[in-house]
């Protein structure tokens, strides 16, 4: 025990002694995750900008309250020629119109509000829903307060709008979790992606022990060839964790991201961790030099990165690529963080991602632990 | 009682026999050096003794124990000095004798002690902090002998621990493992260099080609050339008579100790300082013109020469 122990701690330092194994483990992944997360935040930034057009009634007023609950659009009031003009123009994206006449269309059961579009892009589809539920409750509203008081009406859709409208809030809440969510997927697919880097590099030191002569030197040693490949392959799980500790404890401070349950992520992470250290023991069990074994394993670990869904969603590629992507273990450490991270905890997706990783792990072990020469 | 005792050794890489059935044994106490050019077959020896990897057929034994069987039981005992420098470059000399003592079962304050013991044998208590790879050969040599020692071994196995370092760490090295087989260390010992092994060693096996060609003490192999000195005459060749040197030279020696050379006449006796003016007056009676005259005592490698016909070192 105490030999391993020996192994494994002169094995850290030697890892963690390296400024460019730092800046691979520590720097590369914020960086990476802040130019791919920067491309999607901005074009969050760029909201597109719809037109109202209104008269200055009470109820058109409570109307647009509850239309700019929606964030996702910039509001602005326009008269209806300018925004005519604008959607021409596309200097807009859509125009919605509420109408003068809404009282008479609650009574006439017709469409309340108008919507102005050059042609029915997804923003319209997005925004017309949005316009529909703004209508529905316009119009319960006014079904509500039809037997009360004349201006129950406006009051009822006052406090809608005031009190966190129920249906309008809790939308804009579960598209924002789940672009955080997104942010931290992507931050953890990269550091996932460095952290194989740095452990196979680690793990095809391995090579170079052998020929400079310290690995031919541990097995004359009456350490028992167990001990020694324990001492190594738990020297990289380490590695794997406190890089993992130190960015996702940092990104919690700074930017108090979240990363689920912690008895759920905690088995979990330390499982993706080991079939990473399985792949760097593969890589260098299957090559002669630590040259081959950087080269390749750089071809392998992008390849298979992007497949597996850590540098965009894997929802976003084709039927036949998801396909694919089944085949390399990242779209199931991806799948199961999604899980974890999101806090759906849903079973059946975790132990399918749980036992896909079992699998893949022992694979790597199995090619790794055969190709090391233990002389 | 016999420390180490090696039957029958063969070793092949692919179709390529490295060691030919190779036999010898060493008892406690001794030193023994195994002799032999680059490519002999001495680390492949050496490697199977240590239990780096097993033999293709042969039986190893140390002490009482079976080493092919049972490696790591024979491991405690023996300190293997690699031919490379195996150590970590990065970490200071202190911090690799303490990596390697750990791996050695030494701990705590035994394993201090002995740390500052070793950098005392070793010379190296000023450098101790100072990271491997600022090291000059020979210290990193030094350093990769001490980490052998830590644990006092009762066996020291040794291959080639003086490659390509400056004469004076070579003689320190040198010195420090014949104080260790003073204190009754058992060592073995490989070089190519045969002023190594006559100085350290006290029984030599001599290795070519995967084979243990001849073994004794250093003077029982001188005896197999017969412990012939060598006289050797240097001559100036245009002012010579070969021929006539050739005769004269027959009717006082025997033809089989007589060499001539360009520019140098040779004749093996057992007591050259009896026959040395004979020798030379009868060259000098042929006209010859004499440069230098020099007495070789019979060594290691006019052994090695006498036994393959080649140099040890080309
Ligand atoms: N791992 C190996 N694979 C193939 N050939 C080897 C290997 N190790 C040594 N040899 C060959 O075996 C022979 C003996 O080598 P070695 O024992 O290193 O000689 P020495 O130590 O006496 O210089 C050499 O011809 C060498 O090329
Ligand atoms: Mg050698």
């Amino acid at each position: 025990m105490r030999k391993i122990w020996t192994i494994l701690t002169l094995q850290l330092k030697e890892f963690f002694k390296s400024p460019g194994v730092l800046v691979l483990m520590f720097v590369m992944p914020v960086l990476f995750s802040g130019i791919f997360g920067g491309m999607t935040m901005n074009s969050e930034q760029n909201k597109p900008v719809v037109n109202v057009v209104l008269n200055d009634t009470e109820i058109s007023g409570q109307i647009l309250n509850l239309l700019t609950k929606e964030h996702h659009y910039e509001w602005k009031k326009a008269t209806r020629q300018q925004a005519e003009k604008n959607v021409a123009a596309q200097d807009v994206a859509a125009a919605v119109v509420i109408p003068d006449d809404i009282g008479e269309r609650i009574l006439a059961s017709e469409p309340l509000l108008d919507i102005i579009v050059q042609r029915k892009s997804e923003t319209y589809l997005a925004l017309s829903a949005h316009l529909e539920g703004t209508a529905g409750l316009v119009l319960r509203s006014y079904q509500a307060t039809s037997k009360l008081e004349a201006d129950a009406f406006p009051k009822v859709l006052e406090t809608i709008a005031n009190n966190k409208g129920v249906t309008v809030e809790k939308q804009t809440i579960q598209k924002e979790t789940k672009t955080n969510v997104e942010a931290s997927l992507l931050f953890v697919g990269f550091a996932i992606m460095f952290m194989m880097f740095g452990l196979s590099g680690a793990a095809s030191a391995i090579l170079e022990e052998r020929m400079g002569g310290t690995w031919g030197r541990l097995m004359v040693s009456p350490a028992s060839k167990l001990q020694i490949i324990l001492g190594y392959l738990l020297a990289y799980f380490f590695m794997g964790w406190i890089q993992f500790a130190v960015l996702m404890t940092t990104m919690n401070l700074m930017f108090a991201t979240t990363w689920g349950k912690l008895t759920y992520l905690i088995p979990f992470v330390s499982l993706v961790i080991l079939s990473v250290v399985g792949f760097g023991l593969m890589i260098a069990g299957l090559v002669k030099t630590k040259q081959q074994a950087s080269a390749i394993s750089a071809v392998l670990i992008v390849s298979t990165c992007m497949l597996g869904g850590v540098y965009w969603p894997i929802d976003v590629v084709p039927d036949i690529m998801q396909k694919i992507a089944l085949g390399v273990p990242q779209s199931w450490a991806m799948s199961g963080f999604k899980e974890i991270i999101s806090g759906s905890l849903h079973s059946a997706t975790l132990v399918k991602d749980t036992l896909a990783l079992v699998g893949f792990s022992a694979l790597f072990f199995f090619i790794g632990l055969r190709g090391i020469k233990f002389e | 009682m016999n420390m180490l005792t090696v039957q029958d050794l063969r070793k092949s890489f692919g179709n390529m026999e490295a060691v030919k059935g190779v036999n010898f044994s060493v008892e406690k106490g001794e030193s023994y050096g195994l002799l032999g050019p680059n490519g002999a077959g001495k680390s492949t020896t050496i490697n199977m003794i240590t239990g780096l990897f097993p033999p293709t057929s042969g039986e190893i034994q140390i002490k009482d124990i079976n080493v092919i069987k049972n490696p790591k039981q024979a491991q405690k005992w023996i300190g293997v000095v690699p031919q490379e420098i195996a150590l970590y470059q990065s970490m200071s000399a202190r911090e690799n004798l303490k990596f390697w003592g750990r791996m050695y079962d030494l701990s705590g304050s035994e394993l201090e002690k002995s740390v500052d013991q070793v950098l005392e044998i070793i010379g190296l208590t000023e450098r101790a902090k100072d990271k491997v790879e600022t090291f000059s050969g020979g210290m990193k040599r030094r350093v990769n002998i001490g980490a052998a020692i830590l644990h006092k071994p009762e066996l020291l196995i040794m291959d080639e621990p003086t490659v390509g370092i400056d004469p004076q760490s070579r003689n320190h090295i040198l010195e420090t493992v014949k104080r260790l087989n003073g204190e009754g260390m058992t060592i073995i010992y490989t070089s190519h260099y045969m002023e190594e092994v006559e100085y350290l060693c006290e029984r030599i096996g001599i290795v070519d080609h995967g084979q243990l060609i001849a073994s004794g003490t250093l003077s029982e192999l001188r005896e197999t050339i017969g412990d012939h000195s060598k006289i050797i005459l240097s001559i100036d060749k245009d002012s010579s008579n070969l021929d006539g040197l050739a005769q004269s030279l027959t009717s006082l020696f025997s033809e089989k100790d007589i060499q001539i050379q360009d520019h140098q006449v040779m004749v093996f006796h057992k007591e050259p300082q009896l026959i040395l003016t004979d020798f030379i007056q009868s060259v000098a009676k042929s006209g010859t013109k004499i440069t230098s005259v020099d007495i070789v005592e019979p060594n290691l490698e006019s052994v090695f020469l006498h036994l393959t016909g080649r140099k040890l070192r080309d």
